[in-house]
């Protein structure tokens, strides 16, 4: 996996290079001498740019805060400008909804756009919305007619309740040219973010759940020398698989490591809004998305759910034999509890998160991991179920591995309602490019911000070196993700109207599960029967129509 | 400047009082004016809303400014229609219309809306479907389980009453600092129960770094996790809960206390009475209306418990926490299930109706017990 992963980074690397070689090519070829200088101080001043900004406020110099955010909105209004006339704005008016977890989405968002409202003219009025009050705030606005914003950041998984129904504008093509869309990784690009054919979406982040362990915990010598004598398989070292995984989880319970007790991995068992499911998603993929089946949550010709399938319930299963060796409280624990109480605060030694862990694990003021935090992509299975045959395969290639590329990542979006007046149309979609912007994402992609890398040219080792990131840490983090988004196999869940409905029914079963009430394959049967239920309510040949045109079907 | 012109009552020309068969006539007819813009802009929107007609409003607003406009017309007839009396009707008639508007009008609609499938995803809307969301939730485990917990939720309140009582007993006594000790004792009922779940129920109580959980394992408990087991996480809501509450219950009962003729007292104690039995026999039977208020209110605020438990515990774990509101909160909240939503919600609103009202009865028969009262 890690040879995979340099190979790949070298592979994107090439392809900066051989860009910027074609772009000199380019203009050599029509003999622009002056056109080529220009060119050229345009890619040097954008590559400073991009030193610059990556030194606001530096690695290892604290937590980042709204002074740091506008100097970046400010270095990075380059594009705007090429497009729009300063204060050809003025006297507009927009209202942007976003969300406020962890003070970041839309308070950094306000901060970028401080820059963009002072040259546009343009004003902004903010909508801030918790994670768990977003989905009804969303849905309300859309059953009832109320749609009050213009420009809404948004996950994929809504773009069948927004996009689905008309309710987005479609992306001028200046925007596509300003954002540099082919730069996007490559399942971020069409069908996401489109609905018959028409392009929706500016990402802004790249969601994926990696694979995030503490270094010192698998290269210490006395538990290796432990592993050994208990009769653990193999040498003691970072889990590949969910079988090691469980294994490492069972040996930790009762070790110490720096004198604190030693936790294996982390499961968030308290329902987060239906948000809790991608961690037992992410648990499942390697057993349930069969690399010759897209699916693994649905049938897509039915609708028919998979969760009660052996595969799902083996999952489930893991997690309830796992957590008598977890911390006593993990019941409780939420997704926030076990990334940012529990994992960057020292507990624990294995978690699935979104790239979050590694963006805040050296530069947030309350991570103590920052030196001993490694990455991956999530572990594998050295079984996998087909489940149109029913049987679990042995692949010959080896384990199978299937990334979880949870929530397709946050994107802005522009409402159909801006359609009608070309002045507010051409602002909102300037300032959804400015938060869009290839240089800005560089910087959210290194910093504390709800985002991880999602372009191609984020993965340039040297950019992220010369900022102070250790090129090992670096490297290592950003594997786990290019490898998570380029992975063959990566599982990436149905844009579907009412997706957070069906992870929500779930989470109240689980929960049951895994407070031991009923056995694994009775409450997945119970899923199984409220996820119909659900279609039904929604309409089922509605949501298949849709699932399959989220499929690219 | 010119001078101010000097007024006499007698140069100032007297208004003749408008006559009163004219006056109610007018009286009449703004009230039948008004009523009939309310009754047309309720016609036009209801059918353009169902799509029976092409005019109509964008949305339900202009109806709700005929509603005011009539609510002042009514107001308005009833000064011009009754003089004296209809003034006296204005001290009631602007509330009975504003609670008509926000609440009576709410519920009744809600009735509409509970017996319709509406999923917010759906593409089709709402559709009426009869008492299907009736039979759902006599067949949801999950509204039981909360059920369930309700009865033990107000069970508790007993307990809170008790504490209360001892407390509000101490601060009618003649200790020091009594001032200090009557604010300081309010102070967590003037705290938001969503910021008290916070700051307790996720901080000082967090399993790792939290004081209490600290304090627990220096008294020998060795994994102080407050909320990972059903009955510790319920007793722990219920802590948490009081602490907010318990105050409440502490001031309407000091304020009985403080009411109490002193004479009485003073007699006992002549009369030999300890105070073991000057408070069964004597102290307690007066405080029982005051005592019935408060736990009434208290279970009243109970049964609408929801806040704390979201936070702190999502209902967990596997529903040993559950509210009724809670659970309505997930089920309309994050599954956008509206129609169920609000049948869960009609029918615990009938439920607390009932009860309140049996339970005002049989208080009522068992107070007459105490001739004291």
């Amino acid at each position: 996996m890690a040879k995979w992963s340099n190979d790949r980074l070298d592979i994107l690397s090439v392809d900066r290079r051989r860009l910027l070689q074609g772009a000199a090519g380019f203009g050599m070829a029509l003999g622009m001498g002056g056109g080529l200088a220009a060119l050229s101080r345009t890619a040097v001043a954008q590559e400073g740019i991009r030193a610059q900004i990556l030194q606001i406020p530096g690695v290892g110099a604290g937590s980042p805060g709204d002074a740091d955010w506008q100097q970046v909105g400010e270095l990075c209004l380059g594009a705007t400008k090429q497009n729009v006339q300063e204060g050809e704005f003025a006297g507009v008016e927009l209202t942007f909804m976003g969300l406020n977890n962890q003070n970041l989405h839309n308070l950094l968002f306000r901060g970028f756009l401080k820059p963009w409202e002072t040259y546009t003219g343009a004003k902004i009025t903010w909508i801030d919305l918790a994670q768990a009050d977003y989905n009804p705030r969303l849905q309300q606005a859309i059953a009832t007619g109320t749609v009050d914003f213009d420009i809404l950041e948004m996950g994929a998984p809504f773009e069948g309740d927004v996009c689905g129904k008309g309710l987005a504008s479609e992306m001028p093509d200046w925007v596509k040219a300003q954002i540099d869309m082919d730069d996007y990784v490559d399942y971020l690009k069409a069908p996401v973010g489109t609905w018959d054919g028409k392009t929706y979406r500016i990402s802004i982040d790249g969601d994926c759940h990696n694979f995030n362990y503490r270094t010192d915990v698998f290269s210490d010598p006395e538990l290796a020398e432990a592993w050994k004598a208990e009769g653990g398989e193999g040498e003691w070292g970072v889990p590949k698989t969910w079988q090691q995984v469980k294994a490492a989880t069972k040996f930790l319970k009762g070790k110490q490591v720096a004198g604190q007790d030693a936790y294996g991995y982390l499961d968030p068992l308290k329902p987060w809004g239906g948000f809790g499911f991608y961690f037992l998603a992410s648990r499942a993929t390697a057993y349930a998305k069969h690399p010759d089946d897209k699916a693994w949550l649905f049938d897509i010709d039915t609708m028919k759910p998979r969760i009660n399938n052996s595969a799902w319930v083996r999952t489930i299963q893991d997690v309830v034999d796992s957590l008598p060796y977890q911390p006593a409280d993990q019941l409780n624990a939420d997704p926030n509890t076990t990334g940012f109480q529990q994992f960057l605060f020292g507990t624990g030694s294995m978690i699935s998160w979104w790239g979050d862990i590694g963006s805040n694990a050296r530069t947030s003021d309350s991570s103590v991991i920052g030196e001993v935090c490694g990455f991956d992509i999530l572990p594998g299975s050295d079984d996998v179920y087909n489940n149109k045959t029913g049987q679990w395969d042995k692949l010959p290639s080896g384990p199978n591995y299937a990334p979880n590329m949870a929530y397709i990542g946050w994107g802005i979006y522009v409402m159909a309602r801006v359609d009608s007046d070309s002045k507010k149309h051409k602002a909102a979609w300037s300032a959804a490019a400015h938060l869009g912007g290839k240089d800005l994402s560089l910087w959210t992609s290194a910093y504390p911000s709800g985002f991880q890398p999602y372009r191609k040219s984020h993965f340039n080792i040297q950019e992220w070196t010369e900022a102070g990131y250790d090129e090992a840490f670096i490297s290592g983090y950003l594997a786990s993700q290019s490898n998570s988004y380029n992975h063959p196999n990566a599982a990436i869940e149905p844009r579907i109207p009412g997706i957070f409905q069906y992870y929500s029914v779930a989470e109240d079963e689980l929960a049951k599960v895994f407070a031991g009430q009923v056995d694994a394959q009775t409450g997945a049967d119970n899923i199984a029967a409220a996820w119909e239920k659900i279609t039904d309510s929604i309409g089922r040949e509605q949501q298949i129509k849709l699932y399959k045109a989220s499929l690219g079907l | 400047m010119s001078p101010a012109p000097s007024v006499t009552a007698s140069a100032a020309p007297v208004r003749a009082a408008p006559d009163p068969a004219r006056r109610q006539a007018i009286g009449r007819g703004l009230f039948w004016a008004a009523t009939a813009l309310f009754l047309a802009a309720v016609l036009v929107q209801g059918l353009y809303s169902a799509g029976l007609t092409q005019v109509g409003f964008a949305n339900w607003r202009p109806v709700l400014y005929a509603y005011v406009i009539w609510s002042v017309a009514v107001c308005a007839s009833q000064v011009l229609r009754h003089g004296q009396r209809g003034q006296r009707a204005l001290f009631v008639l602007p509330a009975f219309l504003f609670t008509l508007a926000v609440v009576v009008f709410p519920t009744v609609f809600g009735l509409f809306i509970a017996f319709s499938d509406w999923n917010l995803s759906s593409f089709t809307g709402r559709q009426f479907n009869g008492i299907d969301n009736f039979v759902a939730m006599l067949n949801d485990p999950y509204y039981w389980n909360a059920m369930g917990n309700m009865v033990i939720y107000v069970l508790a309140v007993l307990v809170q009453y008790a504490i209360a009582f001892g407390l509000a007993l101490l601060l009618n006594a003649e200790i020091r600092a009594r001032k200090f000790f009557r604010v300081a004792f309010l102070l967590p009922f003037m705290l938001s129960p969503v910021a008290v779940s916070w700051m307790i129920g996720k901080s000082l109580m967090e399993y790792r770094f939290g004081p209490l959980a600290q304090l627990a394992r220096f008294l020998g408990w060795d994994s102080p996790a407050f909320f990972a087991t059903p009955w510790i996480a319920r007793a722990s809501i219920i802590a948490l809960d009081s602490w907010v509450s318990i105050p409440f219950i502490m001031i309407l009962l000091l304020a009985g206390l403080q009411a109490m003729p002193k004479d009485i007292m003073e007699a006992a104690r002549i009369d030999g009475a300890t105070g073991w039995q000057a408070f069964w026999k004597i102290t307690f039977p007066l405080m029982l209306p005051v005592s019935v208020t408060a736990i009434v209110l208290r279970i009243i605020f109970q049964l609408k418990l929801a806040d704390i438990v979201i936070n702190t515990t999502a209902g967990g774990p596997g529903g040993a926490t559950d509210t009724v509101t809670s659970f309505i909160y997930r089920e309309y909240r994050d599954r956008s299930n509206v129609g169920y939503g609000t049948m869960l919600a009609e029918f615990y609103f009938v439920l607390i109706v009932i009860f309140l009202t049996v339970l005002l009865a049989l208080i009522n028969r068992w107070m007459k017990r105490f001739p004291t009262t």
